[in-house]
């Protein structure tokens, strides 16, 4: 072989990193920004390590590793810790900006109109700088163009009126047509035009403003939120919300540490405690029954179509790995169509609309069902494999020695397959643990819980009861909380794969 | 050994066959049965004219290609365009997930260098900590990012393909470091001596020796890329044009199981079948790759 030409991966090689470093020139001044310094940090000193890496002759095993491992860390160890983060605070809908953010955009937010009268307006471009600028009629006749800067008068000789009081003409402006600015609607959803004392003019309709007044202030010195007109006050609370004595909050909240209170809340309310163990309950037991019910069933199919005299062995194991390759999202979703209550097939094959996913007892059952229809397929191969390089020696002694067919099963054959099995039973119940679609696709959780108030249901495991926190539509998307039974998740997932490692003896293993 | 049995052994009669083979035939073909039922039931309903789960028959109604009209001609439901996503962001997570656990994985496997083990430690510690249980931090990670960074935005499927590359080191490279172990240093000393750098070796030499391994490596990050329904569709799920067929096809038949029902199962054909061909096609080798952590233990 000849090992000639290194130019091309020269020139890729400084092309990727041209690329890389552009991308990090380009994003970083954007982050910092928008405030996220901790990327901004971490893009700037991964491209830096990549950089020197690939720049030095002598870092050779890391020019391998660090790529993959600057990925790893931004988008699994990172995310692992802010889970933890997030557990102990607020995140929450009306709970996602910053204090200072939110408390802007309260403020800014906070307009009461003055009076109900409406100003005419007509949208013009300012001829000078091209920006959109408003010619509004005040109250008193006279005229002035206001942009969302300022609001300066103009004489009104400098504005041509015709007959219905529509403005046709202003000089130093170019007016827009009705369908031009139909056009760009949407850049007059906030315009507001500052006037003084806190009052603007704020766009009502296409050819109106209406005069508006701030009436929240902000005091930093006092931390607290003054409403000007009613004069109520408004105190920061522990929940990271502007709050009134009497108990009135002020839209947007913002993101703020709440301690241990999620983990409490899930240990000491009565609508989260009751469903929580429920569910917890429900995550062992059914991935147990799942790993010991495919387990079984695969180990006794490996048993009898693995006879020595047996002809079509092949044809039968093809046929029977069907549903571990048919994609689990569809085969979930056509066993859904097949449990459906009023129309699905096995309820006319059997004559009665038995509520398969609407009772609780039949809709673990039903969840276990497709669960050992396609587990079993992989238990089928595994048990095969570990069948077939069982020692036959073994097998043979136990047979000179007497053992009934059935001694031979028990003492000899499972216990052999058990051990050699054991690290791939773990993982399958580990992946069990977590195996949201199994669960989420047929019964979509349910049925619920109603103690719960709608969010766990009966067949609910912990993910899915963390993913229906989180992202269920109108039950309050709880980050915070479900980044708190998640981090539960994620204590009892390790462990699990602590325990793996030392029966596989992984570590000790490792050269 | 089995077939020195069958040599051995005289050919069973009729009466044998029946009391030691028969009934295992009969086992096989109601596993079978069981097995292949969901499949045939959707394929059945994919070609059933009138479309609706009630009325469907194990042999259809009328067959004919009604329900794939349907599927293909509504734009409320782009199915080709989840199709498409998928094998976009299958492949890209594929190859890359592929790549970067094989890259780590030879240096890992070929060099000795201060923090080895540390870093197998560290990935081993890593993968402790799935990223599906992450996904609501994923999520809000994202509408951050994705102020500034518009490819790294929610519903953008760049963001779900490098959420995923993320993960890649994590899966493939304590695997691959396994296999890499068993093929012999002195072909890399050899090349070494004709003048290879380290990276012609790995191109050159290591890629090609482990091309079937990697080859299931990627078969399976593949299918398990197109059957990934949580961060998907927290990712993805707001945006109906960068949907994959998995959380496409749960939205399309999500409580609408009657109406529905015959194109998604025709839409299910058509992403289940390819799919399983190849699966079938190479089960020997992922058959392989299955047990070869059974082995240590």
């Amino acid at each position: 072989m000849k090992f000639g030409n290194k130019t091309p991966a020269l020139i890729a090689k400084i092309m990727l990193l041209g690329a890389l470093n552009a991308f990090t020139i380009w994003c970083v001044p954007i982050l910092i920004s928008h405030k996220t310094w901790l990327f901004a940090i971490y893009f700037t000193i991964s491209t830096l390590v990549l950089d020197y890496v690939f720049l030095s002759k002598k870092r050779i095993a890391p020019k391998y590793i660090v790529p993959g491992t600057v990925l790893l860390l931004m988008f699994q160890v990172y995310p692992a810790m802010f889970t933890g983060y997030v557990a102990f605070t607020n995140y929450s809908n009306g709970h996602f900006l910053d204090k200072e953010t939110a408390i802007s955009v309260m403020v800014s937010n906070s307009f009461a109109p003055v009076g109900d009268a409406t100003n005419y307006m007509q949208v013009t471009k300012d001829n000078l700088n091209g920006k959109i600028t408003l010619i509004i009629r005040n109250n008193d006749g006279s005229f002035g163009a206001g942009t969302r800067d300022a609001f300066r008068p103009i004489p009104t000789s400098d504005v041509v009126t015709n007959p219905d009081g529509r403005i046709t003409k202003v000089s130093g402006y170019t007016t827009l047509s009705d369908d031009e600015v139909f056009a760009i609607l949407d850049q007059f959803n906030d315009f507001k035009v500052p006037i003084g004392n806190s009052k603007f003019y704020s766009v009502s309709d296409i050819n109106a403003v209406e005069l508006v007044e701030q009436n929240l202030s902000y005091d930093a010195s006092k931390d607290q939120v003054t409403d000007i007109l009613t004069g109520t006050v408004y105190s920061p609370n522990n929940n990271g919300s502007m709050v009134s004595d009497t108990g009135e909050e002020i839209e947007p909240g913002w993101t703020t540490t709440v301690g241990w209170r999620n983990f409490s809340k899930v240990i000491n309310d009565e609508r989260y405690r009751g469903p929580m163990l429920q569910v917890l309950a429900w995550t062992f037991i059914y991935a147990g029954l799942v790993v010991l019910s495919t387990f079984f069933l695969g180990f006794l199919l490996a048993l009898v179509l693995n006879h020595p005299r047996m002809k079509s062995k092949k044809i039968y194991r093809t046929l029977l790995i069907v549903p571990y390759a048919m994609p689990s999202v569809l085969s979930t979703l056509v066993w859904a169509g097949m449990f459906n209550q009023d129309n699905g097939i096995i309820n006319r094959v059997l004559g009665s609309p038995i509520p398969w996913l609407s009772d609780p007892w039949l809709a673990k059952f039903a969840v276990l069902l497709v669960q050992l229809w396609a587990g079993t397929p992989y238990m089928f191969l595994i048990c095969t494999g570990a069948i077939q390089s069982l020692p036959s020696e073994v097998i043979e002694a136990a047979q000179v020695d007497g053992a009934s067919p059935r001694q031979l099963f028990s003492k000899i054959k499972l216990p052999l397959v058990l051990m050699t099995l054991a690290p791939l039973l773990i993982a399958s119940y580990a992946y069990n643990f977590s195996n949201f679609g199994a669960i989420y696709l047929l019964t979509g959780g349910g049925p619920t819980i109603i103690s719960s108030g709608g969010i766990a249901g009966h067949t609910d495991i912990l993910i899915s009861y963390t993913y229906k926190m989180a992202f269920a539509a109108g039950k309050g998307n709880d980050y915070g909380l479900a980044s708190a039974v998640s981090f539960f998740n994620f204590l009892l997932v390790a462990s699990m794969s602590i325990y793996s490692f030392k029966k596989s003896r992984t570590i000790e293993n490792m050269t | 050994m089995i077939v020195n049995d069958l040599v051995r052994q005289k050919p069973l009669t009729a009466a044998q066959w029946t009391k030691r083979i028969a009934w295992r035939h009969a086992v096989g073909v109601l596993a079978v049965a069981f097995a292949l039922f969901p499949l045939i039931w959707m394929i059945s309903a994919s070609f059933d004219t009138i479309g609706s789960l009630s009325a469907q028959k194990l042999i259809p109604n009328k067959p004919g290609l009604e329900n794939f009209r349907t599927l293909f001609g509504n734009p409320d439901q782009p199915y080709l365009t989840w199709l498409k996503n998928s094998v976009i962001i299958s492949s890209a997570n594929a190859i890359l997930q592929m790549f970067i656990g094989a890259t780590a994985a030879y240096a890992l496997s070929r060099f000795r260098f201060k923090g080895r083990k540390l870093t197998l430690m560290t990935i081993l510690v890593v993968q402790m900590f799935p990223q599906l249980l992450a996904a609501t931090s994923i999520f809000l990670m994202l509408a951050d990012l994705g102020k500034s960074i518009p490819f790294l935005a929610l519903g953008q499927t760049s963001a779900l393909i490098i959420v995923f590359a993320g993960g890649a080191l994590g899966i493939n490279a304590w695997m691959l470091k396994g296999f890499y172990d068993t093929i012999p240093s002195e072909i890399d000393e050899s090349a070494k001596v004709d003048g290879a750098s380290h990276a012609q070796i790995y191109f050159r030499i290591i890629l090609p020796l482990a091309r079937p391994v990697l080859a299931v490596i990627t078969l399976l990050s593949f299918i398990g890329t197109m059957n990934e329904f949580l961060i998907t569709s927290v990712i993805l799920g707001g945006n109906q044009k960068s949907l994959t067929l998995a959380v496409g096809m749960q939205q399309y038949i999500d409580g609408q199981y009657n109406a529905h029902w015959g194109p998604f199962a025709a839409g299910a054909l058509i992403a289940s079948v390819p799919v399983m061909i190849l699966f079938l096609y190479l089960q020997k080798h992922v058959v392989a790759g299955l047990t070869a952590g059974a082995n240590k233990g």
